[in-house]
This record gives C-alpha cells, sequence and structure tokens, in this order.
C-alpha cells in the first residue's frame, strides 16, 4: 500500500483523484495550502506527496523546500494544468521527482505514483520537450560538463517520452531493459536539479509557448 | 465638506422693501422680515458690508448666479474685517487664504479621483499665508518661510499619496476588466455549451480541452489572434481536430519557429496525420511531438489504436498518399509513416531548414 498525501486546492479535483487511485493507492491526508500542507507531511511522512504547482499562498516549491529536509523520504509528484515552463522546471527543480498533467488518465496516474514511490522519475510527454528544449544548444564545456550536457541516449529516451512512448515500448524500441530506460530518466532528473546552467532558469522564464 | 450645500433661498416675491432678499431670508429661516432687516442695517453701518452682502444675496437668488455672488461675500468680509481694525494687508492675507480653501472645496477636497493639482489654491493660500504673518508682524524670519512649507505640505502631501494611490488603483481595475472580459468571452461560453451537450460526454471533454487550451495560451503564451509560431500553429490544429473528432490531442515540443509557407505545409500535413488517427485508429488519445531545431523541424503524430497495413490501403485512397506524403514532398520535406495492424501509428514528418 502506497501512502500518499494530495495537496491541491481544489476540492473537486481532490475528491475525482481520490475515486480513481485504486486499492494500491491510500490517500492518508489532503491539504489545500502550503500552510496546511507542511505539517500535515511532516506528520504523516507519507510515500508519495501528489503536489500542485500553484497553491494559493505559494507553489508546490515551497511545500518542498519547507518539508524535503526533514523527510528525505517522502517522494514528490509535481501535477498541474499550467504547463507554464518556468513553473514545471521550477517545482522540478526544487526536488519533485516527475511532473504529470491533471488530464492524466487514472491508469497512467495511477501508475506514476506507485514509479515515483519506488524512486524513479516520471516524465510527461510535455516536460520532456521542455528538457529537450533547455538542453538542447549541444554540448558545452565547464567544470561539470557532464551535468550541463545530455547523453544520446538519454536524449533519445527523451524524445521518445514526448512522441509518447511509454517506458516499455521505449524498452522495447531501444533493445533496453525498462530499468535501463527508467535509469536514464532518473539520470535526466537529477541534471535537472543540479546543473548549474543559468540558462535554464532564464530559459524557463523566457519560454513562454504551449 | 466636499460639496457646498445649495441654499434654498430665494428672493421673497411679495415681502419686499428693496428686492425681497430680506424677506426671502426671513420665510427661509422662518423669522421675522423686521429682524432680519435690522441686522442688515446694522452690518451697513460696519463699512458698508451689510450693503454687499446684501447686492450679493440678490446675485445669488437660488443659485442663479454663483459667482457674483461669491465675489460680493468677500467683498462684504472684507469691509466687515476691516471695520475691526485689521488693515488692508491683513485682510487681503484672510482673503487669500479663504480663497485658497474655496477653490479646494470646490474643487472636492482637492484630492478626489482624477484630482489635478490645485495650483491655484495653494498659490493664492502661499500669497495668502506670507502677508497675512508679514502684516501681523512676525519678527520671527522662521515664519513666513515656515508657513509656506506648511500650507505646500498640507496641500501638497495628500494630494500626491493620493495621486499614486488612484494610480495603483486604476490600473488593478484595469487589469481586472480585462480579465473579466476575457472570462465572459471564454469561459462563461464554454460553460453554457458544456451545460448545453451535458448528456455528449466527448463533445463535453473536447470543448473542455479547447478552452483549457485557450485558457493557458493567454495566461502563459503570447496572446490571442492567429498563430505566428509553428507551435502555436500546431496547438490550433490540435484543438480543431479533437472538437470535430473528439479524441484528446496532448501536445509537446522542443523549440519553436516563425511560421512561414513551408511550415504552414507541415501543419496541415501534421493536422491531416491527426485527423486520421482521430478518425480511424479507435485511440482515444494521440501524441503529438514538435522538434526544431538548427537545420531541421520534424513532428511526430503517434497512436496506439488498430493500425493498418500500409500495403492493404487502395490506391484511391488518397488521404496519407497526397495529403500528408505529397505536401511534404511539395515543401521540401518527407513524410513517414509506420504502422502495423495492432500496434497503432506514427506519422514523422521531417523539413530540412536551410542554415540562416
Amino acid at each position: 500500500m502506497i501512502r500518499v498525501v494530495l495537496v491541491d486546492d481544489h476540492e473537486l479535483f481532490r475528491a475525482g483523484v481520490r475515486g480513481e487511485l485504486g486499492s494500491r493507492i491510500e490517500i492518508v491526508g489532503e491539504a489545500g495550502s502550503v500552510t496546511e500542507a507542511t505539517p500535515l507531511i511532516r506528520e504523516l511522512d507519507p510515500d508519495v506527496v501528489l503536489l500542485d504547482v500553484h497553491l494559493p499562498d505559494g507553489g508546490g516549491e515551497a511545500v518542498i523546500a519547507a518539508v524535503a529536509q526533514e523527510r528525505p523520504g517522502v517522494k514528490f509528484l509535481a501535477l498541474s494544468v499550467s504547463d507554464a515552463a518556468e513553473d514545471v522546471i521550477g517545482v522540478i527543480r526544487a526536488g519533485a521527482r516527475g511532473y504529470v498533467t491533471k488530464t492524466i488518465s487514472s491508469e497512467e496516474l495511477r501508475d506514476a505514483v506507485a514509479r515515483v514511490a519506488e524512486g524513479d522519475a516520471v516524465f510527461s510527454p510535455r516536460l520532456a520537450g521542455f528538457v529537450l528544449d533547455a538542453f538542447r544548444d549541444g554540448a558545452r564545456v565547464g567544470d561539470d560538463a557532464e551535468l550541463e550536457n545530455l547523453t544520446a541516449r538519454e536524449r533519445e529516451v527523451l524524445q521518445l517520452i514526448a512522441r509518447g512512448y511509454k517506458y516499455k515500448e521505449i524498452a522495447a524500441r531501444l533493445h533496453l531493459s525498462v530499468k535501463t530506460v527508467e535509469a536514464h530518466v532518473s539520470s535526466v532528473l537529477r541534471k535537472l536539479q543540479l546543473s548549474s546552467r543559468a540558462e535554464l532558469t532564464r530559459w524557463a522564464h523566457e519560454r513562454r509557448l504551449i | 465638506m466636499n460639496q457646498i450645500p445649495v441654499l434654498p433661498f430665494e428672493r421673497s416675491g411679495h415681502d419686499r422693501v428693496v428686492a425681497g432678499v430680506c424677506g426671502g431670508i426671513a420665510s427661509t429661516l422662518g423669522v421675522d422680515a423686521t429682524l432680519v432687516r435690522l441686522v442688515f442695517a446694522l452690518l451697513s453701518i460696519a463699512g458698508g458690508a451689510g450693503i454687499l452682502l446684501y447686492f450679493a444675496l440678490w446675485a445669488y437668488d437660488g443659485g442663479r448666479r454663483t459667482w457674483p455672488a461669491i465675489v460680493l461675500i468677500a467683498a462684504a468680509a472684507a469691509s466687515l474685517l476691516v471695520a475691526l481694525g485689521l488693515s488692508g494687508a491683513g485682510v487681503l492675507g484672510v482673503g487669500l487664504l479663504v480663497a485658497g480653501l474655496v477653490v479646494i472645496l470646490v474643487r472636492g477636497g482637492s484630492i478626489r479621483q482624477e484630482g489635478s493639482l490645485p495650483k491655484l489654491a495653494i498659490v493664492l493660500m502661499v500669497i495668502g499665508a506670507v502677508t497675512l504673518l508679514d502684516h501681523v508682524g512676525a519678527s520671527n524670519s522662521f515664519i513666513g518661510p515656515g508657513a509656506v512649507v506648511g500650507t505646500l505640505l498640507l496641500v501638497l502631501g495628500p494630494w500626491v499619496w493620493q495621486l499614486w494611490r488612484d494610480h495603483q488603483e486604476r490600473i488593478r481595475l484595469q487589469e481586472r476588466a480585462d480579465v473579466a472580459a476575457r472570462i465572459h468571452d471564454s469561459v462563461l461560453q464554454t460553460l453554457a455549451l458544456v451545460q448545453r451537450h451535458a448528456d455528449d460526454a466527448p463533445r463535453v471533454s473536447a470543448i473542455a480541452r479547447r478552452q483549457e487550451r485557450e485558457l493557458r495560451r493567454w495566461l502563459y503564451g503570447s496572446g490571442v489572434g492567429d498563430a505566428v509560431t509553428l507551435a502555436d500553429a500546431l496547438a490550433e490544429a490540435a484543438t480543431e481536430v479533437e472538437e470535430l473528432h473528439g479524441a484528446r490531442v496532448e501536445l509537446a515540443s522542443a523549440g519553436d519557429l516563425p511560421l512561414d509557407e513551408s511550415l504552414e505545409q507541415l501543419v496541415l500535413a501534421a493536422r491531416e496525420a491527426m485527423t486520421n488517427a482521430a478518425k480511424f485508429s479507435t485511440a482515444d488519445e494521440i501524441s503529438v511531438y514538435l522538434e526544431a531545431n538548427g537545420d531541421q523541424v520534424a513532428v511526430f503524430v503517434r497512436d496506439r489504436g488498430i493500425g493498418f497495413d500500409r500495403a492493404g490501403v487502395p490506391a484511391d485512397r488518397r488521404g496519407v498518399a497526397e495529403s500528408i506524403e505529397g505536401r511534404m514532398r511539395r515543401a521540401g520535406g518527407s513524410a513517414a509513416v509506420v504502422s502495423s495492424p495492432g500496434s497503432g501509428t506514427e506519422v514523422e514528418l521531417t523539413l530540412p531548414r536551410a542554415a540562416q
């Protein structure tokens, strides 16, 4: 059983999620704001927090910043209808293990929660597109070139995610195991979070399309 | 305080000695007319103030000629002050101060919305204060300048503050009006449509998704109107397909370009691929990915539907051959269709970009 705290200010959306998470996932707490969510997560210490990118008194980023240090075991999965790159990249860089849009199907949401609970990363096609765009301009040298660039394989995996392929389909297509695909995605996530690329932030601000 | 109350005074038509002014006052105040006449007579001894006041009220006459009346009242007040022993300069000082206050009051307190700077009032009050203090014989040389500064602060301070607040307020109201108009044109219309088609689930979800896209583009995108970039144009095409055929289109992109003629052809080909997927594949979701980099633009349209055998498509079904492959060829690009029965379809459209 995966214990989940749901943080979203839309009661209607929370009710919807409650109804579709199925038997493997239990919602142990719900909050509608940063102020409510922070003590709740500290107290309940859930496996996964489903986190709205936008909250009335701050963003998902604020929740992660407030509890991540004390509760390193808690995984965050960002959920949003807003797909402004700035918000998405912001919450990922704050420490979320993935990002999915609220239009995701119930089955995919269950799958994403399970994946994040196991420590994997979950990228929606849109996020994959954002990341490819942000890391687009070729190789760069620097103190930490490994962090600043995506490998050819990582690019390939991300591109297939953007094209709508599931991990299993990507594995079959690239003749890899699903575990390897997951490892590539996790590696991209790590780069996204640790990269010092100044461009990443600037890019996210400038990127106003879609 | 903000407006001068209009006195209900009118000259009396029947109880009159000269022009009916005293009779009018008497009937307005409900006192004996003789008493009023006595007061006026006494005031007339004091430097002729009563006579001037009489003419002022005659001129005023129920608010018909306000300005002459004010001038006359000012003159009456001045002669009264002179009669009370104040020198000419002192009277002038008091008069200017009062005039300044009147200007401010007439303008509704000087600090109302859209209030322009009551320059006249400031000038009048400053001169008045200086004149009066000078006359009263302030030996301390600080008082004059101090009075000037004090007056300026009193009048200008609230005015500047109010102006700033008004400015903020106006910006806020403007933004609210824009948002309200937008919500009305889009969200409210959509909600009405949703209510009307409540029993038609695919339709409702297509309408909702279209609205979501529009709203998102407005909130985070480049604005409204016809698409000017490739990604915007693809988003529009995706919305049209969703509306017409009820499938869900998930759009992702990396990179974007300003729309030109060959890119428009690319969008049309992609739209055709989406339409085919929505109509024939039976999949309820279509993934579209746009990748634009320096030397090539690629669009992938993918579904997980029933797929088809390319060889089995009759030659007279010209959709794929003409609308997708032919169109891409003419635009200088190419199209590849990967599909087999049971495993979905992916259409890959590529268009090389001349190095610029």
